[in-house]
């Protein structure tokens, strides 16, 4: 807790965001868009925290229709609002859960049961059609069901809620940190913050604070002498270089490790597994963690092992539980939770928004907006199930051919610089422009660039000269966000390195070694 | 029909043993999935760059002290003037169309497309005028529209190269005539200096731009069928020391010298076949007799007298990981060393840390053939040359068309000559 | 089977090895190169048709699958992807004539001097131009009036002899029957008693077109007439190399086609020339041959070389006395089959062969080899040489044809200028 410190310079807002994940951005542009002045805070890049790091699976419902009925509910209806408001954020793969030989045949009865219940709309198809539809899964499965998940782009989910919430006169910065909390009495006043790119501290001043953390809620609840218990549920995922399905494939079973694998723009994803971790920045990634994913992944489709997995990552969940001990973090509930800390331990100004996930993050970010509503002059609507974000106005659901149609008739017209991601020239340069960025780390998660098969091994190369030759960067910190990048890219290449993926990086490796010899690049 | 030698692999270190073999009277057959990686490598010879972080001046001295601590460097199976001869062979009669400059005594410091001075003992006459060991003054000149050549880049560091002599460095950026492409691949580009005699329009477009004892470094696009005009052209005309750099790939400098090395072998009386992939051998009383081959429909066997391995590393798919674990050679399941002994292989977190694998390759006799338990031959009529065997880490000590020409070479010997090597004839 | 080609792009390492031999991508961009169209777009077509046109560039040379290092099918995901966008826009109708040589063959053959003169009539070809969208200057062969097949009825070769199966393509059938009695005459001064089945067309044209479905029919019916030979273990030999191919391999790798009896008929398919020098390496091959004193230059069609056999014309016309083959080196001459004929694509054809033509004339000959009618076709089209394939010259120099010297070159052989 910090005391009043008036020799700094300070910001003024109604609202202050903590977290730039979905639910730090969905309350900002919540709050935006009711007219309150918002400030949002991320210690990183936005997406850094969990959200950049999940699936991606636009939840139908279907997962929970068992297990969890209120998660199961609240999924389906936010899934309707999102595919109309966030349209360009959403594919319409639509989904399946297969009983695979290694399921009960049974639980499809209690999974079509517990969807009428909850209202998931779901149809079993008899196995032949399962197989037309999805060729390369098991084609000893016994039942399949369709529902309608859908492949949700975090990314653009986010920066399309930050984008509306600035067009609503909201301030958005990341690379900021919350140092501590100013707590003035029975109160939060506000956060003492530090920009991580200047190294300049200031305050932010506000009549209520949200804090959207995620994983890390704990730790910043603790700044106002509030706890928090949100425990850190370790998931992993690994990309496959090419969509084995084009829809959300499910095992139809009890949810446990590793019964997804859904598509991922031009990839998909298996995932994933559930390990408490104690910090949820430390995640490291283990053996028996993917050899799990990859054979579960041969269980849905034969041949798994032998396709290229491209790239691994760990995100962690953020699993609210406020009793005490809880054994399997499985058996939390997904649903999400509102603190309010004026009732919980009397500190006005603050509010908890933590727990559920991405697909409910309209949600949360209502629950969280209506609450602070009470401590900010009386309720006023919300907006976000009409309106729909940036980018999304026509309502048309995003295709995963899009960078390949819009390349045509010419599909070389002007440079591309990411050929794997289809990045050209001209938006490389926007990019780098509008988000005034020059890590080349940022830039990939923007724009995908260096997220294909050969992970940045061309287009590095490419985008480091232009970073330079557009005068951003001297050639010292163009070398520099050069290295940065490799080894940043390695951190989710070495953990799956094998077959293709490994040939590749053997190139990769003849590319910036034997041919640039980036190993000795002055300083 | 039947072959003196099979050589599996048309990279480097297999064309480079085919050609010998083939000019010494053989009839050679080359087989392979596709194009080797002379597409992809900047043609120059490295024989030896750096050991550790030291950079080498000499190769031919390092050499010998870097065979003397580690035999097992591919290196250490050929004597010290096999190896000499067959850089002077590959220089001077197999590869003459490219008219490679430089020595073995002392390597030349040439510019990489990120402006590091790399390494590299032989160049092709079109790249060697940009040795930076003599300093002095160099201007870079990139062609709007080639994505793969930053030239403020290149200058920004070789400014900074840190060298003896003193080096001053600008960029020029030049608009190619229209073609209707916004997007030119090097391979189109050199097409042009080729078709349309760009050089032309280069000439025109530099003179008067570039001081007299100014050097002028483009990217190696200079025309592939035409060879070097386009390059002498330059010289010629803008009286300048005009140099080639290399950059991603494709390579054309690598492209020309694997275009002529085969025109050679074609000429020769060798047959090239690509597309098609070596399975394995049949084996009598414990030699190869034949190398099964497998193509469109099924698989061929080629009889033979003897076998090159040429297939490469885990780049070209010579050697593979699968996800169990597991390393393999492909081709004959040699047995391979540099493999660590756990479950799965654990790279390390730091892209730049020792990693597992990166000497992984297959084991040999002082006469290139793989061996097994106990060091002997697995097949008395069966070598192996270039990235297929292990022991060193070419990219980072910049040994890899060298390691490929030598042990390309010297594989051929041993089989034209196969009365064994003394030990003490053998230098270590 | 399906997968195993779309799979295959897992290998592709961007290594751009395939984007410098495409012959296409080199003289347009409208193809931006096979590692673009292949593996790399394929990531980005779902379960429905794909999204760029610019696929339908592709010749379908299939040059870039054979040097490919990784064993990446690109040429192969190519045509699928070309099959699927036709699907969704509906093949036009000229694609679907030329699709057929069979059913043009049969048109043209009854009125083979009108129907010659008319495709050889600069005003008619105008107007096909328009009408249809061939383009006015594509090579076209003349109707030889009498069908090979026909020929062969009355044709009866050593009774007791051990068989072999020809499998003598369209262009031989309708175009070229001449040089089918020569393969019969070469087959059968080795021995061989020559078996000619009924037979229609294999489907290349089709499929590459994009109709897979009516090229699988093709397919069907023609491997159902030769699989009892098949089954009786009898060789099948194919003139025409790039019809060899679709039933060797492409029917099964591009079309899908699983069946047994496709699989038996492709392991018992042999490239003539291949099947020659099989013999030869037996010992069994008459090498009688007398001296032909010619300086020829051979090109390799990009099919021929798909069958991964290296170049056997190459190897049986070494035994010839006199005879010097010149290797051309040059990749394409830029037909691809339909694709040069079609008015959208023809100067690109005629671009991507240019470097053949100047290599051929430059040579001084006034003949050429080349195993591929199609190509042949465009060869003289682009020279003005007159094109043979690899056989004719072993015919010759047999002195089958009753001349020890070579000798004025059959009608249908020669370049036929379009006149008038």
């Amino acid at each position: 807790m910090a005391t009043q410190n008036t020799s700094m310079s300070s910001l003024e807002a109604d609202v202050l965001v903590i977290g730039g994940g979905s639910t730090g951005a969905g309350v900002a542009r919540d709050a935006a868009l009711r007219g309150f002045s918002t400030i949002l805070v991320e210690r990183r890049d936005l997406t850094d925290g969990t959200t950049g790091r999940f699936h991606g699976l636009l939840h139908s419902g279907g997962r929970y229709a068992v297990k969890d009925p209120s998660a199961a509910r609240e999924c389906i209806a936010e899934n309707r609002i999102l595919r109309v408001t966030a349209a360009d954020c959403v594919e319409d793969t639509g989904g399946m859960f297969v009983s695979t030989p290694w399921d009960d045949p049974e639980y499809g009865d209690l999974f079509l049961d517990g969807c009428r219940a909850t209202g998931v709309p779901a149809e079993e198809i008899s196995v032949a059609e399962a197989l037309h539809r999805e060729p390369r899964v098991n084609p000893d499965i016994r039942r399949a069901f369709l529902v309608p998940d859908a492949a949700l782009d975090p990314w653009k989910l986010v920066w399309g809620c930050v984008r509306s919430a600035e067009e609503h006169g909201a301030r958005i910065l990341p690379y900021h940190n919350v140092l501590d909390l100013e707590v003035d009495g029975d109160r939060v006043v506000g956060a003492h913050v530090r920009s991580e790119q200047s190294g300049e501290e200031f305050r932010i001043r506000a009549r209520v604070v949200i804090n959207a953390a995620g994983a890390w809620a704990g730790q910043i609840a603790k700044l106002a002498g509030c706890t928090v218990n949100v425990r850190a549920g370790m998931g992993l995922m690994i990309a496959m270089n090419h969509r084995l399905v084009h829809m959300c494939v499910n095992r139809c079973k009890r949810p446990s490790d590793g019964d997804i694998l859904l598509p991922l723009r031009t990839a998909c994803v298996i995932g994933t597994t559930d390990v408490f971790v104690p910090d949820p920045d430390q995640t490291e990634i283990r053996q028996a963690d993917i050899d799990l994913l990859l054979d579960e992944g041969e269980k849905l489709v034969p041949g798994f092992r032998q396709a290229r997995a491209l790239h691994a990552w760990a995100g962690v969940r953020p699993l609210f539980e406020d009793k005490a001990e809880v054994a399997d973090t499985r058996d939390v509930t997904r649903s999400h939770a509102l603190l309010d800390h004026s009732s919980r331990e009397g500190i006005a100004g603050f509010l908890t928004i933590t727990g559920g996930k991405t697909t409910t993050f309209r949600l949360m970010a209502e629950a969280a907006v209506d609450a602070a509503c009470q401590q900010l002059g009386g309720p006023r609507a919300c907006r976000t199930a009409e309106v729909p974000l940036a980018g999304s106005e026509n309502h048309a659901m995003y295709r995963i051919g899009h960078r390949l149609a819009v390349r045509e008739p010419v599909p070389q017209a002007e440079e591309i610089i990411c050929e794997c991601e289809l990045v050209t020239r001209g938006r490389l340069e926007e990019t780098i422009r509008q988000r005034d960025t020059t890590s080349l780390d940022d830039i990939r998660r923007l724009l995908r660039l260096g997220m294909g098969p050969c992970q940045g091994g061309f287009c590095i190369y490419r985008a480091t000269g232009i970073l330079h030759e557009g005068g951003h960067v001297d050639s010292a910190a163009a070398n520099q966000t050069l290295l940065e990048f490799l080894d940043e890219r390695w951190k989710g290449l070495h953990p799956i390195l094998h077959g293709d993926q490994l040939r590749q990086a053997r190139l990769d490796d003849w590319i910036f070694q034997g041919i640039l010899d980036v190993e000795h690049l002055p300083g | 029909m039947n072959y003196d030698t099979v050589v599996i692999g048309a990279g480097l270190a297999g064309l480079t043993a085919a050609l010998r073999l083939t000019e010494q009277g053989q009839r050679v057959l080359v087989v392979a999935r596709g194009v080797g990686a002379t597409h992809l490598s900047p043609a120059t010879l490295d024989v030896l760059g750096y050991v550790g972080n030291t950079r080498v001046e000499s190769p031919a001295q390092s050499v010998a002290s870097l065979v003397a601590s580690t035999p097992d460097h591919p290196y250490g199976h050929v004597s010290e003037a096999q190896r000499g001869a067959a850089l002077a062979w590959f220089v001077t009669r197999a590869a003459t169309a490219l008219g490679y400059m430089g020595s073995v005594e002392e390597n030349l410091l040439l510019p990489t497309a990120l402006g590091v001075p790399k390494p590299a003992a032989f160049a092709p006459r079109t790249m060697a005028g940009g040795d930076l060991r003599a300093g002095g003054r160099f201007v870079f000149v990139g062609f709007k529209g080639f994505k793969d050549f930053h030239p403020t880049l290149i200058a920004g560091n070789v400014a900074r190269a840190g060298l003896a002599a003193p080096i001053a460095a600008r960029a020029l950026e030049l608009e190619p005539p229209a073609s209707g492409r916004g997007d030119l691949s090097g391979r189109v580009l050199a097409g042009r200096f080729d078709t349309e005699q760009l050089g032309d329009w280069l000439v025109s477009a530099l003179e008067g731009r570039v001081d007299p004892d100014e050097r002028i470094g483009v990217p190696a696009v200079l025309g592939l069928r035409s060879g070097d005009a386009a390059w002498q052209t330059l010289e010629q005309r803008l009286e300048r020391t005009v140099f080639e750099i290399p950059t991603l790939p494709p390579s054309i400098p690598g492209i020309r010298l694997f275009n002529a090395l085969t025109s050679a072998l074609r000429a020769g009386g060798a047959r090239v076949v690509l597309g098609v992939r070596a399975a394995g051998a049949r084996v009598e009383d414990g030699r190869i007799e034949a190398v099964a081959v497998t193509n469109a429909t099924g698989t061929v066997s080629h009889p033979t007298r003897s076998v090159v391995l040429a297939s490469g590393g885990f780049a070209s798919g010579g050697i593979e990981l699968d996800s169990f674990g597991v390393t393999r050679e492909t081709v004959f399941d040699l047995p391979l060393a540099g493999v660590p002994d756990t479950d799965h292989v654990h790279f390390e977190p730091g892209y730049f840390d020792s990693q597992p694998l990166a000497r992984a390759g297959v084991p040999t006799d002082d006469l290139l053939r793989p061996v097994g338990g106990g060091g002997r031959p697995v097949y008395p009529n069966l070598h192996a040359a270039g990235a297929t065997l292990g022991g060193a880490v070419p990219w980072k000590e910049k040994s890899g068309t060298g390691i490929s020409v030598i042990t390309g070479y010297a594989a051929a010997e041993a089989i034209l000559r196969p009365a064994p090597v003394p030990m003490s004839e053998s230098a270590r | 089977m399906n997968y195993l080609i779309r799979d295959s792009l897992d290998h592709c390492v961007k290594c751009t090895i395939c984007e410098t031999y495409c012959p296409v991508s080199q003289v347009t961009p409208l193809f931006p190169g096979p590692k673009y169209i292949g593996p790399q777009a394929e990531r980005y077509r779902g379960a429905g048709p794909s999204p760029d046109s610019s696929v339908d560039y592709c010749s379908g040379c299939g040059i870039c699958t054979q040097v490919c290092p990784q064993d990446v099918k690109i040429a192969e995901i190519n045509s699928r992807a070309r099959a699927k966008l036709w699907e969704k826009r509906g093949i036009p109708l000229r694609n679907q004539m030329i699709a057929r040589p069979t059913v043009i063959g049969r048109l043209g053959t009854p009125v083979a001097p009108i129907a010659n003169w008319a495709l050889h009539n600069r005003a008619v070809r105008r107007m096909v131009q328009r009408v249809v969208g061939v383009h006015r200057d594509a090579p076209m062969p003349s109707f030889a009036g009498r069908t090979f097949q026909r020929r062969s009825r009355t044709h009866h070769g050593p009774a007791g002899a051990p068989a072999v199966v020809y499998f003598h393509g369209c262009g031989t059938n309708y175009y070229e029957p001449i040089l089918g009695e020569m393969v019969v005459a070469v087959l059968e001064h080795n021995g061989f008693r020559v078996v000619v089945p009924p037979q229609d067309c294999c489907g290349l044209p089709l499929q590459s077109n994009g109709n897979f479905p009516a090229a699988r029919t093709y397919v069907r019916r023609l491997v159902g007439r030769l699989v009892p030979y098949a089954r009786e273990g009898l060789p099948i030999v194919a003139n025409s190399t790039s019809c060899g191919l679709m039933l060797k391999r492409e029917a099964n790798e591009i079309l899908g086609i699983e069946d047994d009896d496709l699989k038996v008929v492709s392991e018992s398919m042999y490239d003539l020339c291949e099947f020659l020098l099989r013999l030869h390496d037996r010992g069994a091959l008459r090498t009688d041959f007398a001296s032909l004193p010619l300086t020829v230059p051979y090109h390799a069609p990009c099919q021929q070389r798909g069958h991964g056999i290296g170049k056997p014309a190459l190897d049986l016309l070494a035994l010839v006395p006199d005879l010097t083959m010149i290797e051309l080196d040059a990749d394409c001459c830029g037909i691809a089959g339909t694709y040069g004929l079609k008015k959208e694509k023809y100067e690109i054809s005629m671009a991507v062969g240019k470097r053949l033509f100047d290599d051929i004339t430059a040579s001084g000959s006034d003949t050429a080899a080349c195993d591929s009618e199609t190509c042949r076709w465009q060869i003289a089209h682009g020279t003005g040489v007159t094109a043979v394939h690899p056989v004719e010259l072993l015919y010759r120099a047999y002195g089958l044809g009753g001349r020890r010297q070579p000798g004025p070159v059959p009608a249908a052989h020669r370049a036929t200028p379009v006149n008038g």
